[in-house]
């Protein structure tokens, strides 16, 4: 099992009506008490599949509804803060959405919205196709990781560790595998709660980065050839770089 | 006639690579990988028209996507005279909440014209995706062994007409699934259902890319006078778009601010009462200063294109909507949006974020005078418009959300 490749793969998010719907905090809590799993988890975390390039991710589906719909501004900013981190145990999730609402419900009578205004529950299964990528070496998810797209990466990295199967969590078997330190900036940087397309981007920055070291002391043990002749390829590569004109130069 | 729309090979050579571009070369690879999950299996599109609306240039679109994909896919278009289409006219506003009776004669025309298109199309395919109400009852006559078929419905149902609603259940309730675009359109039904927004086609005539001198030399061409500023309306001339709301709410921002209002739009095959609505708008138009009345014919997607670049505000103040792809073509060209909060509006203009939505007459004067005024928020509305679209309502998305559906029945 430690030495199994990892397949990379993609997914598609079959949304579908969970059945239920919330005019107000009382139906809102009994929908969170009963939806299913991956409806809790649609309505919380897959709310940076939704907005992959917001500048920041927006509060959960049930605070922004509370605030949007029932006017509860209060009850909205609990909400989000209970529902916000996308590696948290769903049951735990609920758990905290339904003392909050609990605790709101014997505070104050709050108003109910219309039912054009009413919350409803959907609920969502992944569609999983593999990539063309099958993974032998840690490092190789770093080289490949620019290739995947962004649903591919929050599956590999919030839902099947959430949701499982964790034989697709990305994090378990780059520990299994002895990667800790890649290991340890994929779930740091996902636990922040980032938009999609940045958490994407900045772990595969974070990564290359980490590998630096690595690749230093792989060319400290090469040939003196072979360290000039890479070095003459790299000087050759600027020296290009500042032959472009300045517009078509990257920054 | 039948209409078979057949997607050429030299057509499709490299679409989706332009789709790279915007997207990323991930997401291709991820609609690969979704595609293969199909291999051997044929598709089906039907509906009842090749031009016109927003189904049509969808389906121009993603019957091309999806075959470069290598999914196999043919779209079948149900042909339908008069008597038909003016019978499939008052369902569809009666499943927007306008409802008018549907009698037996009216029962009779749909059955009998179902019975004689059932008998013509080419539905051999093992998925057969059913658009729209008008073919929804093909079903029924037939479906064979072994296939599967999904009615895609592009109709807010919200506020749909019980009596109607009624007539097409037994027919929708035949499907193995349906599609609807937002969870608020959908009604109870005994089948599982899915949710997919529809999409536009940046590259298509008219979302392309447009630079200033040509935007000048078509508006000269429509005689359409450069300066603005213009605000806009491009849709149908149907009562649902509510061009009449439209022209007393510029009458209120012409009493404060000095603008032009353009109504542009044209008709669908399948809507005989444009003819009678544009009427009624250019008796109105000549009430009001400053309003220009433009029928435009079918095929003016360039045209389109470039009176929605010369708008400094776009509205589209409907009193239903299915999803209302005006509005993301609008904010795909970074315009700044006034928009009815109805149908699928609110999933693209997230208010104050991507465009600004109302709920009135005043309310679309109102945001239209905002926008008139604040140079500032039109281009920030407009840049997050933009990018709100390319994440959410390309052909890249709606094609994966379907290679899921597709997967999911196959």
């Amino acid at each position: 099992m430690t030495n199994a490749a990892f397949q990379l793969s993609t997914v598609a998010h079959l949304e579908y009506p969970a059945g239920r719907s919330a005019t107000d905090l009382a139906s809102l809590r009994e929908g969170i008490a009963r939806v299913p799993a991956e409806s809790l988890f649609f309505h919380i975390s897959r709310v940076a599949v939704r907005h992959p390039r917001a500048h920041d991710l927006p509060p959960n589906d049930f605070a922004n509804w509370t605030a949007a719909a029932l006017q509860e501004p209060e009850i909205a900013e609990r909400l989000a803060f209970a529902g916000a981190q996308l590696l948290v145990e769903l049951e735990d999730q609920r758990a905290a959405l339904i003392r909050i609402l609990d605790d709101a419900m014997s505070r104050k009578r709050a108003e109910a919205a219309s039912q054009a205004a009413a919350f409803h529950f959907i609920s969502a299964r992944s569609v999983k196709a593999p990539l063309p990528f099958t993974v032998e070496h840690p490092e190789q998810v770093v080289h490949l990781w620019p290739h995947v797209d962004s649903a591919a990466a929050f599956y590999h990295l919030v839902e099947a560790p959430v949701l499982g199967p964790a034989v697709d969590d990305l994090v378990a078997w780059l520990r299994m595998r002895g990667a800790t330190r890649l290991a340890e900036i994929a779930e740091e940087l996902t636990r922040g709660g980032m938009p999609l397309l940045r958490l994407h981007r900045e772990i595969g920055a974070r990564w290359r980065r980490s590998l630096i070291g690595a690749r230093l002391l792989e060319r400290t043990e090469q040939s003196d050839a072979t360290r000039r002749q890479e070095a003459r390829a790299v000087v050759a590569r600027f020296a290009g770089r500042l032959r472009k004109p300045p517009g078509e130069r990257r920054p | 006639m039948m209409e078979r729309v057949a997607s050429g090979a030299a057509e499709r050579k490299g679409w989706l690579d332009r789709y790279a571009h915007v997207v990323g070369p991930g997401t291709l690879h991820a609609l690969e990988a979704l595609a293969r999950k199909l291999h051997g299996h044929r598709i089906v599109m039907v509906n009842t028209t090749k031009t016109g609306g927003g189904v049509a240039e969808i389906l121009h679109r993603l019957v091309l996507i999806l075959n470069e994909l290598g999914v196999p896919t043919t779209w079948e278009v149900m042909e339908g005279d008069e008597r038909f289409f003016n019978v499939t006219k008052k369902i569809h506003n009666a499943l927007h909440g306008r409802a008018e009776p549907l009698t037996a004669e009216d029962r009779e025309v749909y059955a009998e014209r179902t019975r004689s298109e059932a008998k013509r199309l080419e539905l051999d395919g093992d998925l057969i995706l059913i658009h729209d109400p008008q073919p929804a009852g093909l079903v029924s006559l037939r479906r064979k062994p072994g296939q599967k078929w999904v009615w895609r419905c592009h109709i807010d149902l919200s506020a749909r007409d019980p009596d109607h609603w009624e007539f097409l259940r037994p027919s929708v309730a035949q499907y193995d699934a349906s599609i609807f675009s937002a969870i608020e359109f959908v009604p109870p039904l005994p089948i599982p259902t899915y949710l997919v927004p529809p999409s536009i086609d940046p590259f298509s005539a008219k979302n392309r890319e447009m630079d200033p001198d040509e935007v000048a030399a078509i508006l000269d061409r429509l005689d359409i006078a450069r300066r603005g500023p213009w605000v806009t309306q491009i849709s149908r001339f149907d009562r649902i778009k509510d061009p009449i709301g439209v022209i007393e709410a510029f009458r209120m921002v012409r009493g404060r601010r000095k603008a032009r209002l353009l109504l542009a739009g044209g008709g669908a095959s399948d809507d005989p009462e444009g003819a009678e609505v544009l009427a009624e708008v250019r008796e109105r138009a000549t009430k009001v200063k400053d309003v220009t009345v433009l029928e435009l014919p079918p095929g003016s997607d360039l045209e389109i294109n470039a009176l929605q670049r010369a708008s400094t505000v776009v509205m589209q103040k409907s009193l239903a909507e299915g999803f209302a792809l005006t509005v993301s073509e609008a904010l795909w060209k970074r315009r700044a949006v006034v928009a009815s909060a109805v149908g699928g509006i609110p999933l693209q203009i997230l208010h104050e974020q991507t465009g600004l939505l109302a709920r009135s007459i005043e309310g679309a004067a109102f945001q239209t005078v905002r926008l008139l005024d604040n140079p500032d928020l039109r281009h920030d509305l407009g840049i997050e418009g933009r990018a709100h679209v390319r994440e959410n309502f390309l052909h890249t998305r709606e094609v994966r959300d379907y290679l899921a559906v597709f997967s999911s029945l196959l």
